[in-house]
């Protein structure tokens, strides 16, 4: 299954939120949808979810206009919180059912998720007397119950212990390895860098960019160097303002053009005592700061 | 369709969970039942007492007059126009009557200047103190017969000729407004507590999900009409089922204690014909789901509880209006003013004005006609509007937004 956001421009009165926001997320591959605050990826996703049309555009499934009552669609939202005063099971089951689900069944996939994230013994509890991390297992599972073609989980990770990461990193690789449209929205890019093949930054409602990750880290401009050495005072003595100390004591050397590189690596090991020289590779970090920094 | 019905179970479910709700419904149905067992209650005390009562325990009246014949023959007719007193001529003169009244020994007192002029006495004068007009009356009848027997006319012919009953009877053609007042209030009213309480409780109940951020599940899982009707329905379902229980008892109690409840009064308001019954059925449904829908729009564009006191009040404002309208033409006695007649279309006030038109007065089928079908088609618009007003509002946080930019915004969105 392949999900396809194409040409979506959306604007609330005078104000363009998306202009031209177009994306390719495919099954059983995560794709991370990254963003500053206000960039318009809640909008992208709820565009996504049918909660209110685009202006223009089209959301596709293989090609072929998303039939919502076909395509399940499981969410995450980041803004977390359901019924505080009813019972866990009562709103668990209410939600699948609104899925489409039959009660019987949704009972049936709700005491599932609520086994398979240690949390049964809350079933008949109120939401409200449970701690912050375990509400967010029980929104995860109004996300999953009804076993979704999509799922798409904004801010995952956001207030879980490290255990209770590791037990969502499982479920999520599941998710994938189903072959599921897994789509990924959050800030803390180790987790993105970690699980998705596919991204798509969004700024100031353009995707600035959007592809395979390896893709992109490689087609980096290949224009910085990486050097380790026991003398850096010497080196960017001579080397003057091209070249900087970055955090781990390591020396990165912008280049005029990614031509020079040769060149460069030669003389730095001929004059000086080298233990390491190696093209800079961007981390995600990296690029969603070059990418999503700039105010356009 | 499909979702409505899970919507509407949902929050049933909620309804009959929801402690305060129950509890109130009990509370109104024992309320109920107290009510309709007053008198007896009261005739038990009642019996017990009766004969404890007596006459030296009634409040005295003190009647002085110069012409002692004078004196007696008012104490004679006003002993017996006056029950509640133990009328009493006057031993002393006018001072000693007044520190009589003064000091409690006499509650008021009558001084006759002459047969037709009298000074009243009392010490404090009570708002209901009826005293002076029952004895203008009997001192004018006295007046009378003195003066007709002073003119030959015999004592007893004199009597007669001044206590001639006048027999009549009178026949409804259309409909007794007297007896249809009573029922028509109490109906009105309790459309009016009805939709007021349970209006606020769709908006709060909207306004709780998007403060409580479930919303934003809910919004992705279900249409936003189905989420507005299902709720509003629910709503309306609880609130009739509510009135049914404490009418149902007190229909219940009636018909198993209505002899002692034997009041005109009373009798006239469960003397409701079937078919203004229906009628109110369909006005209380209609009204109550057209202000709903309202509310429930209003309850989805506040973020959180408190606003949503300050946003209610346009709607409030319009019911109480609504309801003004209705009581004081209601208590004018022309029930068919142009104000009730406008009122009667305008679906925002046609649950009121046109049932109350229909109780108090005659009304031709077309009107109620036109009045509901254009009830009805404006509840589903309203409905409709109300459905989308809540999807945009709904996502909107901060600020209450204005009506207009929500209007704007509802027909963009198309």
């Amino acid at each position: 299954m392949v999900l396809e956001l194409k040409n979506i421009d959306k604007s609330f009165g005078e104000k363009e939120v998306l202009k031209g926001v177009s994306f390719t997320a495919e099954g059983g591959k995560a794709f991370g949808l990254l963003g500053r605050n206000g960039a318009g990826k809640t909008t992208s996703i709820r565009i996504l979810m049918n909660v209110f049309p685009a202006n223009s555009g089209e959301v596709l499934i293989d090609g072929k206009p998303i039939d919502y009552d076909k395509v399940g669609i499981g969410y995450l939202p980041e803004e977390r919180g359901l019924y505080p005063k009813k019972l866990i099971i009562d709103q668990l089951v209410y939600f699948a059912e609104l899925k489409g689900m039959s009660a019987k069944a949704a009972v049936k996939a709700v005491d599932y998720w609520l086994d398979r994230l240690s949390m049964s013994e809350y079933r008949n509890k109120r939401l409200d007397t449970l701690s912050k991390g375990n509400q967010q297992k029980i929104q995860l599972i109004t996300a999953l119950a009804h076993d979704p073609h999509i799922v798409i989980l904004d801010e995952p990770f956001s207030g879980l212990d490290p255990v209770n990461a590791m037990l969502l990193k499982d479920v999520v690789k599941e998710q994938i390895a189903k072959g599921k449209v897994v789509l990924f929205s959050s800030h803390q890019m180790s987790y993105i860098e970690e699980f998705c093949d596919s991204i798509a930054i969004i700024n100031a409602g353009k995707v600035a960019i959007s592809g395979d990750l390896h893709d992109i880290k490689r087609n980096y401009v290949r224009d910085k160097l990486v050097v380790s050495t026991t003398n850096p005072e010497q080196i960017k003595a001579d080397l003057g303002l091209i070249c900087s100390e970055r955090e781990d004591g390591t020396l990165l050397i912008q280049l005029a053009s990614p031509d020079e590189k040769q060149a460069m690596m030669k003389r730095l090991v001929e004059s000086y005592d080298i233990d390491e020289v190696k093209v800079f590779e961007p981390s995600l970090n990296d690029i969603f700061v070059e990418y999503a920094g700039a105010r356009v | 369709m499909k979702q409505f019905g899970k919507i509407l179970k949902f929050e049933l479910k909620g309804y009959l969970r929801n402690k305060v709700f129950v509890g109130f419904t009990i509370f109104l149905v024992a309320l109920i039942a107290i009510v309709m067992f007053i008198p007896n209650i009261v005739s038990v005390f009642k019996s017990d007492e009766a004969n404890d009562t007596s006459p030296a325990e009634l409040p005295t009246m003190l009647i002085y007059a110069e012409d002692e014949a004078l004196g007696s023959i008012v104490k004679e007719y006003f002993g017996s126009a006056f029950v509640g007193y133990n009328v009493k001529l006057a031993e002393g003169d006018v001072d000693a009557l007044k520190n009589d009244i003064i000091s409690g020994n006499a509650e008021c007192a009558f001084v006759m200047n002459s047969a037709a002029s009298y000074t009243y006495y009392v010490n404090n004068l009570s708002m209901y103190d009826s005293n002076t007009a029952i004895a203008d009356t009997v001192l004018q009848e006295v007046y009378r017969i003195s003066a007709m027997v002073q003119n030959g006319i015999s004592a007893e012919l004199a009597g007669e000729i001044m206590s001639v009953q006048i027999e009549s009877s009178t026949e409804t053609l259309g409909k007794d407004q007297m007896q249809n007042f009573f029922y028509t209030y109490i109906m009105i009213f309790a459309l009016y507590m009805v939709i007021l309480l349970y209006g606020q409780m769709v908006a709060t109940n909207v306004a709780t999900e998007k403060s409580s951020r479930a919303m934003e599940v809910l919004i992705t899982s279900a249409k936003p009409t189905a989420m507005m009707f299902g709720k509003v329905l629910a709503s309306c379902i609880a609130g009739f089922s509510q009135l049914v229980l404490v009418f149902g008892t007190a229909i219940l109690l009636y018909n198993v204690n209505g002899e002692a409840l034997s009041n005109p009064l009373i009798a006239s308001i469960f003397d409701i014909p079937i078919e203004l019954f229906i009628y109110l059925i369909v006005f209380f449904v209609l009204g109550f789901l057209i202000y709903a829908f309202m509310f429930g729009a209003i309850g989805s564009t506040a973020s959180k509880l408190e606003d949503i006191n300050t946003s209610v009040m346009p709607i409030t404002f319009l019911f109480i209006i609504a309801f003004m309208v209705v009581v004081f033409s209601m208590s004018s006695g022309t029930i068919d003013n142009t104000a009730m007649i406008v009122c009667s279309y305008i679906p925002f006030t046609s649950p009121m004005a046109m049932f109350t038109r229909i109780c108090m007065s005659t009304v031709a089928w077309y009107e109620i006609a036109i009045s509901i079908t254009v009830l009805i088609g404006s509840t589903v618009g309203i409905g409709v509007l109300s459905a989308k007003i809540y999807r945009v509002g709904v996502l909107l946080y901060g600020m209450p937004p204005k009506f207009s930019t929500i209007i704007k915004t509802v027909f963009n969105n198309k």
